[in-house]
């Protein structure tokens, strides 16, 4: 089987997006087998409930749109040579953010600017929890890795303590978003996303993944970025603020992660509550490890992602929840797997 | 050992054509030719690293299979690289058994044999290195040195070394090739990359020369005199001149005083406009610190001021814009992404609108082979690396420029091109200091000389100061 995928003739992005799906796939039909399911029965009821209706494919899209958004967040720390693991908490916090001010606004906030608004706070949040990260690697040498992880956990703590404490209307919960904030569904458009929560969050995040490569390769910080990446002290050297880049990098990546809310609280739910889009964040790292740098790539990786937690929630009678999570996570290793070869 | 008609190419490009080269027991030899013929990527194939094209190398009768690096150390095989393969943050020692550790009883490391074995052979050789320090903190020059004795403590019988002078004072070079020699008559072959032709004609036994990766000439030394070498491997040569004397009424443009760091204390240093200010010094005795500090990369103490703007504590790119240019020695750590291409190398820091025409000037001016500007940095050979770094910082139009082995690992004819062009900076008004390992490049180009010593300047000379009195001085002090 390696033979059929690895002939020349196909580039090295086709080849690991076709072996992305041949290993979900196998994997999906080994863990159906031992869940007691006939593997084909499952995958078409999975295929079905995933692109076999217009109300699916408009779940996968939903459920992808935050993985692509964190993915690019994840991205951008990566060209400059940093592992972002915080990207589920940067992602948190700025859907924490987004949920809080969205609620607060005067009610009379007209549409857009409410939107923008709260995206703003998304994005803050995100950003200014990456900075930390950023901030303590250039300022004290401390790996981004750790910090970041434990960033994680101690967002993770803070955010319901601060719901408890009268900041959300319950202690799970903020309140609910004003009109002027929310992102209008699709099936506002067009009739056959019924009932979907796929929602402009979409869009938005499509158009944030061309500006941000359009970025990468063409605007002077962007490029800077990369060849930080690249060698650090040789940057410096040669009078690019290589310190600054590095935490502008992490800053940048934590603000992409937290515009992940759009999809989610501004787009679906109206409001933020504890666990809303948890594990996008690290879903992010596979995409952004999948779709290496081209927008169809990384497109591409966040719907395969996607369809598979939309997938789990379609089998959840027959396939235990976890299962979709062990073939996240396994797509995640087989990604980071190939890092080696940027 | 033997290297059959070996053609190795990289995509398009032939690195090597065809090229064939014998070594012999108690020889040395010389492969010489200029940037990018090809010398290096031939040694590479002979120690495994590069898998040829075409061609088959043998050792000892027996053909070079698989041909990868362990095969070839298996065999007897050491390579010296060009690029140090050393673990920073590992002391000489460490580094030294790294991979051939000693051990005793359950697995005990032993550091007493490696290091019985390598005092040996650095009291049989004269080669001075600091074994109980980090890597990291020896200079460029002892961590060739480094280098060399790993290769020799490992016992290599067939011994490849890649431009193993570069970086070393004339003293230490002809130190190095006696050793060579006495390693030869133990029964070593010795191949040696290297631009010295002098050298060639002194030191070595068999010669082959390399031109855009065809084998233009071989045979033994004694056969060819040291000006037909040069004329076979890189055509002619421009004679550099002195930029012209500057006077006394020329004024001062960088005055250091008082600068300390680690590793350095220099009272007084001055630069007047149009002057060529030559360094020497034998490696590791404060250069680096002294560069590193006037680029902004290493906390200093003490004033340094350009044109009456004081730099000190300014960032390199202050520097940079208040027309300070600083080449580093140390390239990979400082000058080039060995991973981005050669482009984004060119204007490394100075990003801009006229970016393509800075691109298209500089790769002119550079001479680069090959001249395509999409390839990896990492792609080129050292000394054209050399010369990217170079037609960059040149192209920057500096009012103050520093550099720092300029025309170190570069052929002749590219060295005199670079020498050319620093003299046409200082010719132009701007102030170089030029700090170099190479005598003849100091004596011919410097004003006057400026001699550093254990982090000081302990001494200023003429430059037709005579050879063994600029050696006196950088060994002794005054």
């Amino acid at each position: 089987m390696s033979e059929a995928v690895s002939r020349p003739s196909l580039p090295p992005g086709v080849r690991r997006g076709v072996w992305s799906v041949v290993v979900v796939l196998l994997l999906f039909d080994g863990l159906a087998f031992l869940a007691g399911e006939a593997p084909r029965v499952a995958l078409l009821k999975a295929l079905e409930g995933t692109w076999g209706t217009m109300y699916g494919l408009g779940q996968v899209i939903y459920k992808a749109t935050p993985l692509l958004l964190t993915g690019l967040g994840f991205r951008v720390a990566l060209r400059a040579g940093l592992f972002n693991i915080g990207v589920e908490g940067q992602l948190l916090l700025g859907s924490f953010a987004a949920g809080v001010v969205a609620s607060r606004l005067p009610s009379s906030t007209p549409w857009p600017l409410g939107v923008l608004m709260s995206l703003g706070a998304a994005g803050v949040g995100g950003a200014g929890l990456g900075a930390v990260a950023g901030a303590m690697k250039v300022k004290f040498g401390a790996h981004e890795v750790i910090v970041t992880l434990l960033l994680n956990r101690i967002v993770e703590a803070l955010v319901p303590y601060v719901l408890r404490r009268g900041v959300g209307v319950t202690g799970y919960r903020s309140g609910d978003a004003i009109s002027g904030a929310l992102l209008p569904r699709l099936e506002q458009l067009s009739e056959v996303f019924r009932g979907s929560a796929a929602s402009l969050a979409t869009v938005l995040a499509l158009v944030v993944c061309l500006l941000v490569l359009r970025w990468e390769r063409s605007s002077v910080t962007g490029r800077e970025f990369g060849w930080v990446g690249l060698g650090a002290g040789v940057c410096e050297a040669q009078g690019i603020p290589g310190g600054r880049r590095l935490w502008q990098a992490m800053a940048l990546s934590g603000g992409r992660a937290g515009l992940g809310a759009s999809a989610t609280v501004l787009g679906y739910k109206g409001y933020y509550e504890l666990g809303l889009g948890a594990g996008a964040g690290f879903g992010g790292i596979a995409v952004a490890m999948l779709g290496q740098g081209s927008a169809v790539g990384l497109v591409g990786a966040a719907l395969l992602l996607g369809t598979l937690q939309q997938a789990g929630l379609v089998l959840n009678a027959s396939l235990p929840r976890e299962a979709m999570d062990v073939l996240t996570a396994a797509v995640l290793v087989a990604a980071s797997a190939g890092r080696g070869r940027r | 050992m033997e290297a059959r008609g070996v053609t190795c190419r990289f995509g398009d490009k032939v690195a090597v054509h065809k090229a064939s080269v014998r070594l012999f027991p108690g020889q040395i030899h010389a492969l010489v030719g200029e940037n990018g013929a090809g010398k290096s990527t031939l040694l590479k194939a002979m120690a495994g690293a590069v898998v040829p094209t075409e061609g088959e190398v043998w050792i000892r009768g027996q053909r070079l299979d698989p041909a990868t690096p362990a095969e070839a150390i298996r065999r007897g095989v050491g390579m010296v690289y060009q690029h140090f393969a050393l673990v920073p943050s590992f002391t000489g020692m460490e580094n030294l058994m790294l991979g051939v550790e000693p051990v005793g009883l359950l697995g005990w490391l032993r550091p007493s044999v490696t290091r019985a074995r390598a005092e040996e052979i650095a009291a049989m050789t004269r080669l001075r290195v600091h074994l109980d320090v980090p890597a990291a903190s020896l200079s460029v020059g002892e961590q060739q040195r480094l280098e060399i004795l790993r290769v020799l403590v490992r016992g290599a019988s067939l011994l490849l070394l890649d431009e193993p002078t570069a970086v070393l004072t004339p003293g230490e070079a002809q130190g190095l090739y006696e050793l060579l020699r006495r390693i030869a008559k133990q029964g070593a072959a010795v191949a040696v990359v290297t631009h010295h032709l002098e050298d060639v004609s002194r030191y070595a036994d068999q010669v082959t020369v390399l031109r855009g990766g065809e084998q233009v000439f071989q045979g033994a030394v004694s056969e060819v005199t040291t000006a037909e070498l040069s004329l076979r491997a890189l055509g002619e040569i421009p004679a550099v001149k002195r930029p012209t004397a500057v006077g006394g009424e020329a004024p001062e443009l960088l005055v250091v005083v008082g600068l300390q760091a680690e590793g350095l204390d220099v009272k007084e240093l001055r630069v007047r406009r149009g002057e060529m200010v030559g360094i020497a010094g034998v490696d590791g005795n404060g250069q680096e610190a002294l560069v590193e500090a006037l680029a902004g990369l290493r906390p200093a103490r003490g004033s340094q001021r350009l044109g009456g703007c004081e730099l000190a504590g300014a960032p390199p790119s202050a520097r940079r814009a208040a027309g300070l240019e600083v080449v580093h020695g140390d390239r990979h750590r400082f000058a080039l992404l060995a991973g981005a291409t050669i482009h984004d190398n060119l204007v490394l820091g100075d990003l801009g609108p006229d970016e393509e025409a800075k691109v298209v000037r500089r790769m002119a001016v550079s001479g680069l082979i090959p001249a395509d500007p999409s390839l990896q940095a990492g792609t080129l050979s050292g000394g054209n690396q050399q010369k990217l770094v170079m037609a960059r910082a040149l192209d920057r139009a500096p009012r103050m420029l520093v550099a720092a082995y300029p025309t170190r690992g570069i052929d002749a004819a590219a060295a005199a091109q670079i020498q050319q062009r620093l003299v046409a900076a200082a010719e132009g008004g701007a102030g170089v200091l030029l700090i170099s390992g190479d005598w003849s490049e100091l004596r011919t180009i410097a004003h006057r000389l400026l001699v550093m010593r254990k982090g000081r300047v302990v001494a200023e000379l003429p430059p037709d100061v005579r050879e063994q009195e600029l050696g006196r001085v950088m060994l002794e002090g005054s």
